[in-house]
């Protein structure tokens, strides 16, 4: 590859400054002119039937537009299964469920509005546990499915299996097998941006959706249908999305919200924002799936992985959401981290009462590295081979294809694990450190690294619009959302072009301008949106060339004659212009075009907005430079229901290690030291991939020690950042070793993997494989709290 | 949510706005009653704010040490001769929410909200300080452990407010706050005072105080009474720890477990006296 000069540098990322500098534009900040305030009115039950709804005092209170409930609004039915809708009528299941709405003028008539609704309910059962939805004789979450057909258990259809290999044969050659039950908790995204949305409606019935999406072009098909069910077919529904204060899955799907706000709008006829406030993120956003996982896992006399069982059953609250296909990502770890060939994997998804749950970062991935790198920790203390060893033992290589038919085409994991184990000072420290209670310990990941093909599509479109001045407009579809894709698409397209990185802008996400996009998902933003911008920058590239050599002739002339006007005395070298301007002797560099065997004279060059004046102002031969390409990842759409499938065109591996000293008085974890070493293909923006590095391992950390969103019977028992604890400064003050593999894959932009969840996927496991390494307990259930690690030190004397 | 919002500039037109609005709250930094009438739990139609009255807010060295209610917690913690004086106090102020939330809040807010969490009260209380409390019929004295009730509830009347709090020349011993959260910014799961006057390895006076670890702020006067005359090696220490595990009253909720909060203050407790005896703090 030839030098590259903006891709990998360490350069700010372009919106950086707004943000710092409060300029960007969030949900939170953009009125409507004439706009009202949405609020819902939520359930009071996590289950009942309703009998009554009273809305009469609400709707009398002035600066009340509109008061609107299930029974006086057209039924919007919504969610992955459909079986969710806009507005609940006669049947409550969770106590977010959306009862009622509110349009007024200002949001405390809004909220004061809300509490004069008054609803009565008549109570019934509920189920708040995989384990009680299951048991014989349990209440039904619900009757029917959206096709109205009876369903007679709270087990979804929605099971994913794989088999692949001998079990039994693994079983046999095992010479060391552990078992064991792990789970992962109900945790928030936490996002800094709450959740919002603007719904405005046209004379005509279109819809302008300003929405927190990561789905513009879904979420598009989504709100037309739902114009539809309100009588207005053949509409359209125009999706912009706002600056994201982050989004961490939260806008994989459409939500209830939105639909209400559009609901509000097509009553009031005026635009209408619904903007959630921090308790109400909390206690009505779908959170990150819990997720309950057997395992069973076994090696030989050396080390090596005989087999591997794994059976996982998810709560997935009330409703359904693109959440409840986890598994499919699960398969991933399941088959293909580290080399296994002998695999049974199952896993259900069960309805209850609890708060439904949704996508986030990892997507089912670090519920099941969990067990799987927890065991792998014991086995090699059972085999008395070192962990680290035997984690290089089995590592993934290049070339090889997995159980689940992953074509594994470039892989670093073996330098991550080296990079680690380095780093960390593993030989002297691991198992050496108890009488100081400090331990080591590490954990690797396998993650989809060139999109995850899960919908018929998994491609995505991109616009490239040159203007007179040389400006690269960029409409895309995917969604930035704090993750840096407009950092990388910037390199990308100065790079692939040929202009400076300032003359590239990228447009708002916008259904109406950028072509379609399937979603900002599986770390696949900068992958689809660079990949699709290299065709379109070549088709651009070829353009200009080709036309340039109409007018470059005339240009330089003048050119000449300028200088010749200043410097009389100035002989231009003997060159015949009109022979050297063909297509295949342009460059374009830093937005300039010249001439490949003239690479040295001045006038022979010319900045890229004067060749495209040129072009466009010649009459009725006037030309745009305007290209287009749309970008299908070489993957497939797994067969899910043998959990077999290609289903990314690349993977991403990495490793992450800790340093940690216990407290085994109080039981706290102090991080001493974190090593981060990604296979991360190439390098698109240094900064960018840092900032995606570090914030995944905070993430990842919270995950692992903090965060939980604790429920009972069903109501969210923390509902705000008081008793919801994530990391902050204070606990990310220790220093990070990072280490980016740079494998090159062949179907990666300049050869780049995506790396946008791979970052908090292993850091419970290592977190734990260092407590043990501290004070000799492991902890199966997320988070790792001081209470339970001081339990655990007692049983654990109480035994010996 | 609608009230009315006052800001006098004297205790006696505090006292005037308060006796004409029946159900009027004071209020100082804000920093907790804000939340609490966003939530619904306070409700309140009118807010007197008493960050404007100039008498509140002053700080005599003395002796005795007067500090004005209406001190906020970042100026405890920029104080220099609070800091010769009652460090223990600046070391609580440096745990207690974050910077923003220490600019806004009072020493008098943090105590009259009354929340057994409250991280100026154990200091203050190792150090017996009392409470000014003042209406318009005049100012009575009383020490601050005998200012809570229970959780959030304190001895104020109605139209009282808390003026000063006092505390006599501070005691030559060394003190020490320690508070253990799930992350570092956050209400005290548990947090332990400990004020020690020693003789060689003899303890002569000892003073130990707690937050949420009982319904209020408390003075745990069984854990003082073993460490009183004893001398300070592990056997003391092991008797302390058993001591403070059965005066202290703690809940289950969901920041920690009863059983937990029971054994952190033991934990806490040891590092103390352990953390004392070595030289640390004072």
């Amino acid at each position: 590859m030839d030098e590259l000069h903006y891709v990998g540098k360490d350069r700010p990322r372009p919106d950086a400054a707004d943000k710092v500098s409060g300029r960007a534009h969030y949900i939170h900040d953009l009125v409507r002119p004439g706009m009202l305030w949405g609020k819902i009115k939520f359930s009071e039950h996590a289950s009942a039937r309703i009998v009554h709804v009273d809305t009469s005092r609400a709707a009398r209170l002035p600066g009340v537009r509109a008061v609107i409930t299930g029974y006086d609004t057209p039924e919007v039915r919504i969610g992955f299964l459909r079986d969710n809708f806009a507005l609940k009528r006669d049947r409550v299941r969770q106590f977010r469920d959306e009862v009622a709405a509110v349009a007024a003028t200002d949001p405390d008539t809004a909220a004061e509005a809300i509490e004069l609704i008054r609803v009565e309910y008549e109570p019934l059962p509920g189920v708040f546990s995989p384990e009680d939805a299951l048991a014989p004789g349990a209440p039904l979450v619900h009757e029917r499915d959206a096709d109205g057909r009876p369903l007679t258990s709270n087990l979804l259809s929605l099971t994913v299996s794989h088999r692949s290999g001998d079990l039994a044969a693994g079983e046999r050659a095992s010479r060391y097998i552990v078992e064991g039950e792990f789970s992962t908790p109900l945790i928030q995204q936490a996002c800094m941006g709450t959740a919002g949305c603007i719904a405005e409606m046209d004379a005509r019935g279109n819809l302008t959706m300003w929405a927190k999406t990561q789905i513009p072009f879904l979420a598009q098909r989504d709100f037309i249908r739902t114009l539809e069910a309100m009588g207005l077919p053949g509409r359209n529904a125009r999706v912009i999305v706002p600056t994201l204060g982050g989004a961490f899955g939260t806008g994989l799907d459409t939500h209830a919200y939105e639909y209400i706000a559009v609901l509000l709008a097509h009553r009031t006829g005026r635009p209408v924002k619904i903007l959630y406030d921090r308790r109400e993120e909390f206690a009505n956003l779908s959170p990150r799936q819990s997720a309950r996982t057997r395992i069973v896992q076994g090696c030989d006399a050396e080390g090596r992985i005989t087999f591997r069982r794994l059976q996982v059953v998810q709560d997935n609250g009330a409703y359904t959401s693109w959440g409840a296909t986890y598994p499919t990502v699960m398969l991933m770890p399941a088959t293909s981290l580290y080399k296994v060939q002998n695999v049974e994997f199952d896993a259900k998804i069960v309805y209850t009462n609890n708060t439904y749950a949704q996508a986030m970062r990892g997507y089912g991935n670090p519920e099941v590295t969990w067990p799987i790198e927890c065991t792998l920790d014991q086995l090699a203390e059972q085999a008395g081979i070192d962990p680290l060893e035997l984690r290089l033992r089995n590592k993934n290589e290049p070339g090889e294809r997995t159980p689940m038919g992953l074509q594994v085409t470039t892989c670093g994991l073996g330098e991550c694990l080296e990079f680690a184990k380095t780093k960390l000072g593993w030989a002297s420290k691991r198992g050496k450190q108890r009488g100081l209670r400090r331990g080591v310990g590490v954990a690797s990941l396998v993650h989809v690294g060139g999109s995850g093909r899960i919908y018929r599509s998994d491609g995505g479109g991109i616009i490239l619009k040159l203007d007179d001045f040389g400006n690269v407009n960029v409409s895309y579809g995917g969604v930035e959302m704090g993750q840096g894709l407009h950092a990388a698409l910037t390199a990308s397209i100065a790079e692939a072009l040929g202009v400076v990185p300032e003359k590239v802008a990228i447009n708002p996400t916008d259904t109406a301008t950028c072509p379609w996009d399937v979603g900002t998902h599986a770390s696949r933003g900068a992958f689809i949106a660079c990949n699709a911008a290299i065709r379109a920058c070549a088709k651009a590239r070829r353009k200009i060339f080709s036309l340039s050599a109409e007018v470059f002739a005339a240009e330089v002339t003048r050119n000449l004659k300028g200088i010749l006007k200043k410097n009389p005395g100035y002989t231009p070298p003997a060159y015949d212009v009109g022979a050297g301007c063909r297509p295949e002797n342009f460059e374009l560099a830093a937005g300039v075009l010249w001439l490949k065997d003239a690479p040295d004279e001045p006038w022979l060059k010319l900045e890229l907005g004067r060749v495209l004046r040129a072009l466009h102002f010649r009459g009725v031969a006037g030309q745009m430079v305007v290209e287009e390409a749309f970008y299908e990842p070489p993957s497939e759409l797994p067969d899910w229901s043998k959990g077999v499938g290609n289903m990314s065109a690349s993977y991403a591996y990495g490793v992450q290690g800790f340093e940690v000293e216990v407290d085994e008085d109080t039981g706290d974890v102090r991080i001493l030291h974190a090593v981060a070493a990604h296979d991360v293909g190439r390098v698109l923006n240094q900064q960018t991939l840092r900032g995606q590095v570090q914030g995944g391992l905070a993430q990842g950390i919270g995950y692992a020690l903090y965060e939980e969103v604790k429920t009972k019977d069903g109501r969210v028992l923390n509902p705000t950042f008081t008793d919801y604890k994530i990391p902050t400064v204070h606990e990310m003050a220790f220093p990070v070793d990072m280490c980016f593999v740079e494998t090159n894959d062949p179907a990666g932009p300049f050869g780049a993997k995506g790396v946008g969840e791979p970052g908090l996927v292993p850091t419970a496991p290592a977190l734990a494989s260092a407590i043990w390494d501290a004070v000799g307990v492991r902890i199966n259930d997320l988070p790792i709290t001081p209470e339970k690690i001081v339990r655990a030190l007692r049983e654990k004397k109480a035994k010996e | 949510m609608s009230f009315e919002y006052l800001r006098p500039r004297t205790l006696s037109e505090a006292w005037d706005l308060a006796s004409a609005r029946p159900g009027a709250r004071f209020i100082a930094g804000g920093t907790d009653v804000m939340v609490r009438l966003r939530e619904g739990k306070v409700r309140a139609p009118a807010l007197i704010s008493l960050r404007a009255i100039r008498e509140l807010a002053q700080i005599e060295i003395g002796p005795p040490l007067l500090l004005g209610s209406g001190v906020s917690v970042s100026e405890l913690q920029a104080n220099p001769h609070l800091a010769r004086q009652l460090p223990v106090l600046v070391e609580a102020t440096r745990t207690l929410g974050s910077v923003q939330i220490r600019n806004a809040a009072t020493i008098g807010g943090n105590l009259c909200n009354a929340s057994p969490c409250a991280d100026l009260a154990p200091p203050l209380l190792v150090h017996e300080a009392r409470v000014h409390l003042a209406s318009a019929d005049g100012v009575r004295e009383l020490r601050l452990e005998d200012f809570f009730v229970g959780p959030r509830t304190s001895v104020l009347r109605p139209g009282e407010v808390l003026h000063a709090i006092v505390v006599d020349t501070p005691s030559t011993g060394r003190a020490i706050f320690l508070k253990k959260g799930r992350v570092q910014m956050d209400i005290a799961l548990g947090s332990v005072a400990v004020l020690l006057e020693t003789q060689g390895r003899t303890c002569v006076r000892a003073r130990v105080a707690a937050g949420s670890l009982a319904p209020m702020p408390v003075r745990l006067r069984d854990v003082e009474k073993v460490l009183e005359g004893a001398e300070l090696d592990d056997r003391t220490i092991a008797t302390a720890r058993q001591a403070i595990e059965r005066d202290v009253r703690p809940i289950s909720d969901v920041r920690a477990s009863a059983d937990y909060r029971r054994h952190l203050a033991g934990a806490l407790l040891e590092r103390a006296v352990r953390t004392l005896m070595n030289g640390g703090r004072r």
